[in-house]
């Protein structure tokens, strides 16, 4: 029995021997001959890679405020046939805002497979992504803040600086094919999009487009531009477009070039200077507003025998510059209008700039040097013109525009910044500086008076221009209104275009454009941030009592200007001031009107008794009489000039605080 | 010892699968605050284009100026006050 026994359990410690010598065998082979290969299969089984978007850079103004951002949305992929809880995606997938007809498709058992292609904002698809069977992709989604159209064109421009590089992860999966991410997996290096600083800033971007909106509206116009460029390096610091029926119109001040009319002016001066064509006395014969030339008649709406070419500036006499440009050859008007940058595109990161059209002098008619000395068979861009009106801001240097600041990589490294590139001087200084005294006179005596500022100088000048329509004619009463100011006019921070299209009524540049560019200043001056040097502009442009008393009346209220158009021809030009009659409604006491000339709003008026009125109310009220107030050390509401005495609209009255 | 060794190597064992799931689960921790904080920058972004569009001239202008009788000053009504003295030109 004992041997018996003693065999048995012998068997049985065999068996198990070699049941282990077999498993030791198996798992040798599994792991010094296979070991590899399976080795391989786990790692195919429980790792899977992942690529990772990199997200895209940042647009920020010149402030630093997002222009343009990416956000992470998901879109979602399921598998109908792995769904548990039917009823639960259903409600899932409605409340993160899928379309009912994805809905059912997801749901949907005959289907192996279905993408929904709505984009989801990661929290609202969160229940559904919890559930067996979906699957979620990331994806990316740019979020805008306005500029739309600019926008758009840089990220086309700027893609490869934007895109960033797509890393790769690798994750763990479970048996169920959920994926984990693991620190120490293998990772290659994801970099982010760089952020893209733009020249632009976007308090005076809002400025201009919310007075470019109201001016179109208010003057039925079918459209209109204005570009904001700091002339000292090119910056283009505000760019708005409008056009009637188009919510997010292109950036038209790149791509849409417009015969200038009037304000090409100062460009045949400035060649004729120059080359020493013209003296500062030099008077040509105006002939009284109208001449012939080659069977054409060219008009002015200033009707004066003779003017200087400072005076054909400000009053933007089209016989006079016709006149004088005669005194240039074909060839160098064409060079004059060609080097300042006309008919070439200035090189902005936009992709659909457009270069405008200024033909050789071979391909010119008879007609052709007259028509081009008032504006006319040329095309050019506003950022065109504004570049050239820069020159003579600057001293004569047509600079290269910029659009971009600054770009800096995802870890703050700034690898380029923008630096003011001359491309050529178009003008002497000394020539530029004739032309900038004759633009101040523009403004404050001529025909952009309605751009004049009581504080500060500004210098411009006005352009009025027919229209060509659909026919390819120049349309009966179809014109574009433009002013170029510099602001402010001794050492430019600003050159400011306006064009407004198709304006209906009152046309003119000068009593069109003009005011909105005064709109435009009065509101940077006062924004918090429009890219204003305020402490240059107080030390060199502070001119106190200067020119009060026609603005400052003039700015008091409205003024309807009765414009008696006398055009005639094919020009159209600006109506000099002088030529119409001025109704000033006063706005203190608004009962009498003067009617006259512009030298009639300096009439006397009572400086008003503001004792007992809380500072502000003082001050409003001094100001609604037409005075401009300085408060001073003093008996609260006590006023120097005191209450009762007259004084010219315009007066800076001492209002007495308590220090 | 067979019994000892086998208690260690269950210990080991113990420990490296503690290991790895302790991993994992902060793995996963990290990419959910990952995706939070995106989250987070999205509705941040989204928040400031409104305030964005809400505080906008074009929007506030014709309420400021209809409702409450605002205006923008004219030029003459700015007063630019002088930049403050550096600490060293007023220490001279």
């Amino acid at each position: 029995m004992t041997v018996l026994r003693a065999s048995r359990v012998g068997v049985v410690h065999v068996a198990l021997a070699v049941f282990a010598i077999a498993l030791i065998a198996r798992a040798a082979v599994v792991q010094l001959w296979h070991g590899k290969e399976w080795a391989e299969t786990a790692r195919r089984e429980h790792l899977a890679p992942m690529p990772i978007m990199a997200s895209r850079g940042t647009i920020v103004d010149a402030t630093g405020a997002p222009l343009v951002e990416s956000r992470e949305l998901v879109r979602l992929g399921i598998a109908p046939r792995d769904v548990r809880d039917r009823r639960g995606l259903v409600h899932a997938l409605a409340s993160a805002g899928v379309p009912e007809s994805w809905v059912s498709r997801a749901t949907d058992r005959r289907r192996v497979w279905v993408e929904i292609p709505t984009r989801l904002l990661p929290e609202d698809a969160a229940p559904a992504i919890a559930m067996r069977g979906v699957r979620e992709e990331p994806v990316s989604d740019r979020i805008g803040f306005g500029m739309g159209g600019l926008v758009s064109g840089l990220e086309v421009t700027l893609d490869t600086i934007l895109r960033g590089d797509t890393g790769r992860v690798t994750v763990w999966r479970d048996g169920f094919g959920r994926r984990f991410e693991s620190p120490a997996a293998p990772r290659s290096v994801i970099r982010g999009g760089n952020t893209v600083a733009l020249t632009i800033n976007h308090w005076l971007q809002d400025i201009c487009e919310r007075a470019l909106a109201d001016a179109v509206t208010r003057m039925q116009a079918t459209g209109g531009d204005i570009v904001v460029l700091d002339p000292h390096d090119g910056a283009v610091l505000a760019m708005a477009s409008v056009r009637t029926g188009q919510t997010n119109p292109a950036v038209t001040s790149l791509t849409e070039p417009f015969e200038p009319g009037s304000t090409l002016k100062p460009f045949i001066g400035a060649a004729l200077l120059g080359l020493g064509r013209v003296g500062p006395t030099d008077v040509v014969d105006t002939h009284a507003g109208s001449i012939t030339i080659n069977g054409r008649t060219i008009t002015d709406t200033h009707h004066a025998p003779a003017m200087t070419l400072r005076d054909v500036i400000r009053w933007s006499s089209n016989v006079g510059i016709v006149q004088f440009a005669s005194r240039l050859s074909a060839r160098e008007e064409f060079e004059a209008l060609r080097d300042v940058g006309f008919g070439t595109p200035t090189g902005l990161p936009y992709p659909a700039e457009a270069g405008g059209t200024l033909r050789e002098p071979a391909r010119w008619s008879r007609q052709s040097a007259a028509s081009l000395a008032i504006g006319y068979e040329i095309a050019i861009t506003p950022l065109q013109l504004v570049l050239a009106y820069a020159a003579i801001a600057n001293g004569g240097e047509l600079l290269e525009p910029a659009l971009v600041r600054e770009i800096r990589s995802p870890d703050g490294a700034v690898w380029y910044r923008h630096q003011r590139r001359v491309v050529r001087r178009v003008m002497t200084r000394e020539t530029a500086q004739q032309l900038r005294d004759a633009l101040i006179e523009t403004v404050e005596q001529g025909t952009g008076v309605q751009a004049d500022l009581s504080t500060f100088a500004v210098a411009g000048k006005t352009g009025t221009a027919r229209r060509v329509e659909g026919h390819g004619r120049y349309g009966t009463h179809a014109y574009t209104a433009s002013f170029v100011g510099l602001f402010p006019a001794r050492d430019p921070q600003y050159v400011i275009l306006v064009k407004i299209d198709d304006p209906a009524g009152v046309y003119f540049g000068g009593s069109t454009a003009a005011p909105v560019s005064k709109v435009i200043l009065k509101a940077a001056i006062a924004a918090r941030d429009a890219a204003l040097d305020r402490a240059t502009l107080t030390a060199r442009d502070y001119v106190p009592g200067a020119q009060l008393a026609s603005t400052a009346a003039r700015d008091s209220g409205d003024i309807p200007i009765a414009v008696a158009s006398t055009k005639g021809g094919d020009v159209g030009d600006d109506p000099p001031e002088q030529a119409h009659p001025v109704t000033i409604a006063l706005a203190h006491g608004a009962r009498d009107s003067v009617t006259g000339s512009r030298a009639d709003s300096a009439v006397e008026r009572t400086v008003p008794d503001v004792r007992g009125l809380s500072l502000r109310a003082a001050t409003r009220a001094l100001h609604l009489a037409g005075f401009r107030v300085q408060l001073v050390d003093g008996r609260p509401g006590e006023t120097s000039p005191v209450a009762g005495a007259l004084a010219r609209p315009g007066t800076v009255v001492r209002l007495g605080r308590v220090e | 010892m067979v019994a000892l060794g086998l208690v260690g190597f269950v210990l080991v064992a113990a420990g490296v699968i503690w290991r790895r799931g302790y991993g994992a689960a902060h793995a996963a921790e990290i990419r959910e605050l990952d995706r939070r904080r995106a989250q987070l920058a999205d509705e941040q972004a989204a928040l400031e284009r409104r305030v964005r569009e809400l505080s906008s001239r074009t929007r506030l202008g014709p309420i400021v100026e209809n409702r409450l009788g605002m205006r923008v000053p004219d030029d003459s009504q700015v007063v630019v006050l002088p930049a403050p003295a550096t600490y060293d030109s007023a220490a001279r």
